[in-house]
């Protein structure tokens, strides 16, 4: 059951070289602490030890052990394809020296910017009989006589390091707005959708007035309406009001839950009828009723209701998908589906974003794991 | 009232009523109010007057009216609140609760669901064009000339078949195992239930790198390097009858291996939800049966047959009904895992195939037809369910 999410993360801290293994790798390189230390000492000699960077003026050194002093290693700046030129290989000052038992690289950054990251290439002869990196290369490839080692940032401190694809997924789409969308969306979904299903239940379960029945039988009658048949005349009467890609077309539509008022209807029904009665006798209106008695008592339900409106809010895909088509009103979810069109193969950025789109759930199930499993199993009982 | 005059004014922004009919409705709703006040002069009346107000304003979304009006209420109720009878104060409170929640039904549930069938019956309705009445044709072409309907209905019926039972029996089994071993109860519970609250969208985006055919974990599992998974339409009974010789053709072969791969992950999704709410049940079981079952020598495989597995039937019955209604939802995990619906569209589910031909060949009404009938599949479905399975069902007195 677990392993999925095991794979998630373990591939969402590999490199692509690693990810795309036929052998699975159970432990990539970034999960090993020796590599934590130096990549925060490169990190700390070109920006700062936790996130590491490419200042203006810093000089990075890597150093590459090796049997003896063979031919010098070739070092370049790879540049983005298609890409003119990057400014960080035109103004980088390269120097190579061979110390004891070691290359000494330094990158000088005389490029008057400062940059986030640092990519390198380093061409080692195949000549040697063994070579070590201080930090090991992201992917290693063979290039004619030599090895092509890639590092896809020579700087990136220790959490830059291990949470090389988290920042890059984070920075690739607007991840931030999308999480601010799903918990607007989702929080006023659940803490409306609370306060309107507790006052019809309320006034369903205790309150004797006309039509009762009639509102009764309505309500029935929406439950047997599947999901389905509204997404096409709700996607409709949205456009007409021109609420497409905002935030009412997400909520609205939703608010008023008949499962939330069947629960709580349930729940109003069981508390002894005595205490409204006396409350009544004692001059409270149905509205103290329902703020002072009833909803203190039904905090289960609510609770319940809560969870099952707030991951159902959350982890909608389809509806987010009908309503909104840009980028400034995604959700996470959407958000992560057009993630995944367009990260291809790069499967370690893919999990990593999926892990954060999952994070806050998960989270927030490990605190409050007996509400989640109660309200679930809560609603598989009459 | 006032909702009757939200919903004309509503028809009357869809263009199926025109613009005069918002004014008339609104003059004779006022008419009627206005005249019940004068003729028999009650306070009660007053505010569902600026309820109808509420209501002119939403109908024109002016907010402020509508703060205004709502505020007028509060105060004439706090004005005439010490004159009301009981009854009157009953009645005013009952619909003042209910109103917002029965509003939103009407407006977001009950009248679109009406709109749906109007929309069928359309020809080719979208935004572009007139569209004109169509009769009964959408759901000619629907039944009669759209194999594609057919491959979708079929797919969601293997789906049925496979995960409902299928996934009951398996949660079924855990939920005893983890019943009758209480120490890691809590441990397991938790790990079983983690899938149930991931997002489908993430779940999806990591089994299809399991199921990736170069790099997937499954195929160094298996040994199987290079095997699509996700894009293999054979169906797995023609596979498995292959050697034997015999041809399988069309439904009879079964779903796809692709539609397989992801109706495994749909199982591993639901399995934690249905483990968690077979463990309530059997926790609802008084433990004095077994004590009695085990004094009168039962073995355990009796215990199961004949105390569990009865005295467990609301909530299978109760999970089956929404296993079914929910196969005809599969939708997130096909998308992410198989985008143009797989290859032959073997993996085309029900919802999959309306929202293509809602959303990306814009046909609407087609699409509504599609809702219509499998709405009403599911009625008959669910009602049948009743029916046959309702008598076994053992309800404890």
């Amino acid at each position: 059951m677990a392993f999925p999410f095991y794979w998630m993360l373990a591939t969402s801290l590999k490199s692509p070289q690693e990810a795309q293994q036929a052998q699975p790798i159970w432990v990539p390189e970034r999960l090993k602490p020796a590599n934590w230390r130096v990549a925060a000492q490169l990190g700390a000699a070109g920006g700062t030890p936790l996130w590491g960077g490419y200042q203006d003026g810093r000089s990075v050194t890597l150093r590459i052990y090796t049997d003896r002093m063979g031919p010098e290693p070739q070092v370049f700046i790879p540049t983005a394809v298609g890409a003119f030129s990057d400014p960080r290989a035109e103004g980088t000052q390269i120097r190579t020296r061979y110390q004891g038992d070691h290359w000494e690289i330094t990158f000088t950054n005389a490029s008057g910017e400062s940059f986030r990251l640092l990519p390198a290439v380093v061409l080692l002869s195949k000549s040697y009989s063994s070579y070590r990196p201080e930090l090991p290369p992201d992917a290693v490839r063979s290039s004619g006589d030599d090895w092509r080692l890639e590092w896809v940032n020579l700087a990136p401190g220790a959490l830059g390091y291990v949470f090389h694809n988290y920042r890059e997924a984070w920075l690739a789409a607007p991840f931030g707005q999308y999480f601010f969308n799903s918990f607007i969306t989702a929080g006023t979904q659940v803490l409306v959708g609370l306060l309107l299903a507790a006052m019809a239940a309320f006034a369903l379960a205790r309150i004797e007035f006309p039509g009762k029945n009639l509102v009764w039988l309505m309500i029935l009658a929406t439950l047997m309406i599947p999901g389905e048949v509204l997404l096409i005349p709700n996607y409709i009467l949205l456009s007409r009001l021109e609420w497409i890609n905002t935030y009412y077309a997400l909520v609205v539509p939703w608010l008023a839950s008949v499962f939330g008022i069947f629960l709580l209807r349930q729940f109003y029904l069981s508390l002894p009828r005595d205490l409204f009665d006396a409350a009544r006798i004692d001059g409270a209106s149905y509205w103290t009723q329902l703020v002072r008695i009833a909803l203190p008592l039904s905090i289960p339900g609510l609770v319940t209701y809560g969870i099952f409106t707030f991951l159902g809010a959350y982890n909608a895909l389809l509806w987010p998908l009908i309503v909104t088509d840009r980028p400034e009103m995604y959700t996470i979810q959407r958000g992560l589906q057009v993630f995944i069109g367009e990260a291809g193969s790069d499967y370690g950025a893919l999990m990593a974003a999926s892990t954060l789109a999952i994070l806050p759930i998960v989270l927030g199930y490990f605190l409050a794991q007996r509400q989640f499993i109660q309200g679930v199993a809560r609603s598989g009982i009459k | 009232m006032t909702v009757l005059l939200a919903l004309v004014r509503l028809a009357v922004a869809l263009e199926l009523l025109p613009a005069w009919a918002y004014g008339v409705g609104t003059i004779l709703l006022f008419g009627v109010t206005l005249e019940a006040l004068v003729r028999a002069y009650k306070p009660s009346l007053l505010p569902g007057l600026g309820l109808l107000l509420a209501g002119l304003g939403l109908g024109y979304s002016t907010a402020p009216a509508v703060l205004l009006a709502l505020l007028g209420v509060g105060a004439l109720y706090w004005a005439w609140a010490p004159q009301m009878s009981e009854r009157e104060q009953a009645s005013f409170w009952g619909w003042l609760l209910v109103w917002p929640a029965v509003g939103l039904l009407l407006v977001w549930q009950i009248f679109p669901s009406l709109y749906a069938l109007w929309l069928s019956f359309l020809d080719r309705f979208n935004f572009i064009g007139q569209s004109r009445f169509a009769g009964l044709l959408n759901y000619e072409i629907l039944l009669t000339r759209d194999p594609l309907f057919w491959k979708a209905m079929g797919n969601t019926f293997w789906f049925v078949i496979f995960t409902v039972p299928l996934g009951i029996l398996l949660a079924t089994l855990v939920a005893i195992l983890l019943n009758e071993r209480v120490r890691l109860l809590g441990f397991f519970r938790t790990l079983y239930f983690l899938p149930y609250i991931t997002a489908l969208t993430a779940a999806a985006a990591v089994w299809d790198w399991i199921y990736h055919p170069e790099f997937g974990f499954l195929n160094w599992v298996l040994g199987t390097p290079g095997l699509d998974w996700l894009s293999t339409p054979q169906g797995i009974f023609a596979l498995a009858m292959a050697p034997l010789g015999i041809q399988l053709q069309g439904f009879w072969a079964g779903p796809s291996v692709a539609f397989v791969a992801i109706m495994v992950m749909s199982l591993w999704h639901l399995l934690g939800y249905q483990v968690v709410v077979i463990l309530a049940g059997l926790q609802n079981i008084p433990k004095e049966y077994y004590e009695a079952a085990q004094l009168d020598g039962a073995s355990w495989w009796q215990q199961q047959r004949y105390i569990t597995w009865p005295l467990l039937s609301p909530t299978t019955f109760f999970l089956s009904t929404l296993g079914l209604i929910g196969a005809f939802q599969v939708f997130t995990q096909v998308l992410i895992m198989t985008p143009t619906g797989g290859v032959l569209q073997d993996t085309l589910t029900i919802t999959l195939y309306m929202y293509n031909k809602g959303f990306r060949d814009s046909d609407f009404s087609y699409a509504s037809a599609i809702a219509v009938v499998v709405f009403a599949v599911i009625l008959v479905l669910t009602l049948v369910q009743q029916r046959v399975l309702e008598r076994r069902v053992t309800y404890e007195t």
